[in-house]
């Protein structure tokens, strides 16, 4: 059984589970422990900016209906404004009637809310979805936009296809951002322990070194099927929250050293709470468990 | 007067030089030949370009897709789109945009790359969910919606020549294609691009 991965390393303060939480064991157990060990609460502010990030989801089957049910769970007691995803948005075939069943339907409460998903595009995502109306994207593989609420941008990116432009839009764009919070997102994760994929190290040299110089804190990304908070990279929190449709079970490389939690058993995504410098995280499972919490500390210039 | 220019890509310890364009001229105004590999390079990019313009030409015929669409408008585009290049390209066959000049040029870049001191953080990302023999290697031919595509480096995509924003360059096993992204169709290919 691995040990408890509950750690305070750097930016990052987080109560997370014991390795039965990390997947061991089965959803109603992981519920009843997740009940048993201290987290840390989504503060839920009424001046705080709320989201949801999600990844590799589109596939129809009955997991991702499910975990969609939790996404609009929870958001009757926490009013998430926006969700963006980590790609992988739609898998296999992306004809009208799939685009209901495998997106519209399953988050139709969601939609229904006035809950806006802002999409990045993965491996199994045609182009065509960047005008994809409900994804937000306005025609662009990668974009930034402004967060309703608090000091925050994101940046959405097509790291499947990362051309040269792209990459000096970035650095153009992050670089004349002002928002305290500057927040990339994008599929290929540049840290991961997937066994199938893992980081992407051809990636993580272009991107890395843009993020670190414009202060950024926090980078949201998936493609591996399963969640998962990396440990502080040059000051970065990496998460992988490839896991709201599709899972590979046991993928995660428990002697990758860069796990900070992982959970690889059932489906998650991701609820984020913005408020001053802080954010603060819950990973909640398919079965409503929270199975990583904890708040990160903005970096900011010396 | 012409211009002679060159990118040249540093790409760990090797270093790549992309031609852009073949001609330098005399002051008496002359034109000679500087680089081969260069002149095949101009002529790629020219047919590149005319397939861009030949897309743009077609896509002009159909209803425009607003920048916030339905599911039926975006693929009610994309197959009208793609019944109208196969249609204007019938007689296109394998080799109409790798012509025989260039092909060896995109090999020797990309086994160059491919063997290099990253060839194989390279490989691992073309081949992570590589498509592999699930597709047909065929001009015109829709790429499946099942299969996902290959990542690309952003190394690779700035060492080669840079496309329209129509087209893109990915990887099926080890051939390199030309997609037409908006109509998801299969341009042209370059079989043993990469080394095994």
């Amino acid at each position: 059984m691995r040990t408890c991965r509950s750690i305070a390393a750097g930016l990052v303060i987080a109560a997370a589970l014991t390795a039965s939480a990390l997947g061991l064991i089965g959803g109603s157990e992981l519920a009843a422990s997740a009940q048993a060990r201290p987290r840390v609460e989504l503060p839920n502010r009424e001046d705080s900016f709320k989201f949801a990030v999600l990844g590799d989801f589109g596939t129809g089957d009955r997991g991702q209906y499910q975990l969609a049910e939790q996404m609009a769970n929870l958001r009757t007691r926490f009013p998430y404004e926006l969700v963006i995803t980590v790609g992988d948005n739609i898998y296999g075939g992306e004809r009208p009637q799939d685009m209901k069943r495998k997106f519209e339907d399953p988050y139709k409460p969601l939609l229904d809310a006035g809950v806006k998903f802002y999409a990045s595009l993965g491996n199994h995502d045609d182009r065509a979805q960047a005008r994809y109306a409900p994804f937000n994207m306005e025609g662009k593989t990668y974009y930034t936009f402004k967060a309703p609420k608090q000091d925050v941008r994101f940046f959405a990116l097509e790291t499947d296809y990362l051309r040269p432009q792209q990459v000096t839009w970035l650095q153009q764009e992050i670089g004349r951002s002002d928002e305290k919070w500057k927040i990339p997102y994008f599929h290929h994760p540049l840290y991961s322990s997937g066994g199938r994929h893992g980081g992407q190290a051809d990636v993580a040299a272009v991107l890395e070194p843009i993020f670190v110089k414009n202060d950024v804190s926090v980078v949201f990304a998936g493609h591996d099927h399963f969640y998962e908070r990396v440990k502080p990279q040059k000051g970065i929190v990496y998460f992988v929250t490839g896991s709201g449709g599709k899972l590979r079970k046991g993928d995660i490389n428990p002697r990758s050293g860069l796990t900070a939690v992982g959970f690889d058993t059932d489906l998650a995504f991701l609820a984020a709470e913005i408020n001053g410098d802080q954010l603060y995280f819950n990973a909640i499972s398919r079965t409503g468990a929270i199975i990583d919490s904890g708040v990160i500390e903005r970096r900011k210039q010396e | 007067m012409l211009v002679s220019a060159s990118v040249g890509v540093v790409i760990g310890a090797l270093t790549v030089s992309w031609p852009t364009a073949i001609r330098a001229a005399s002051p008496q105004g002359e034109t000679k030949r500087v680089n081969p590999n260069a002149q095949a390079i101009a002529d790629f990019q020219k047919r590149v370009e005319e397939y861009a313009k030949l897309h743009r030409k077609l896509e002009s015929t159909i209803p425009p897709l607003p920048k916030e669409a339905t599911p039926e408008q975006i693929d009610a585009h994309q197959r009208a789109l793609g019944r109208l290049i196969q249609q204007a390209r019938k007689n296109e066959a394998a080799g109409a945009i790798f012509d025989r000049d260039v092909r060896p040029v995109f090999r020797r870049l990309l086994h160059g790359l491919f063997t290099g001191p990253d060839g194989k953080k390279f490989r691992e990302a073309i081949m992570d969910e590589n498509p592999g023999e699930s597709v047909k290697l065929a001009v015109n031919g829709r790429y499946p919606d099942t299969i996902p595509l290959s990542s690309v480096p952003p190394q690779i995509l700035k060492a080669l020549p840079p496309l329209p924003e129509e087209l893109e360059y990915r990887f099926i096993q080890n051939s390199l294609i030309l997609l037409d992204v908006h109509a998801h169709i299969i341009v042209d290919y370059l079989t043993a691009a990469v080394p095994r």
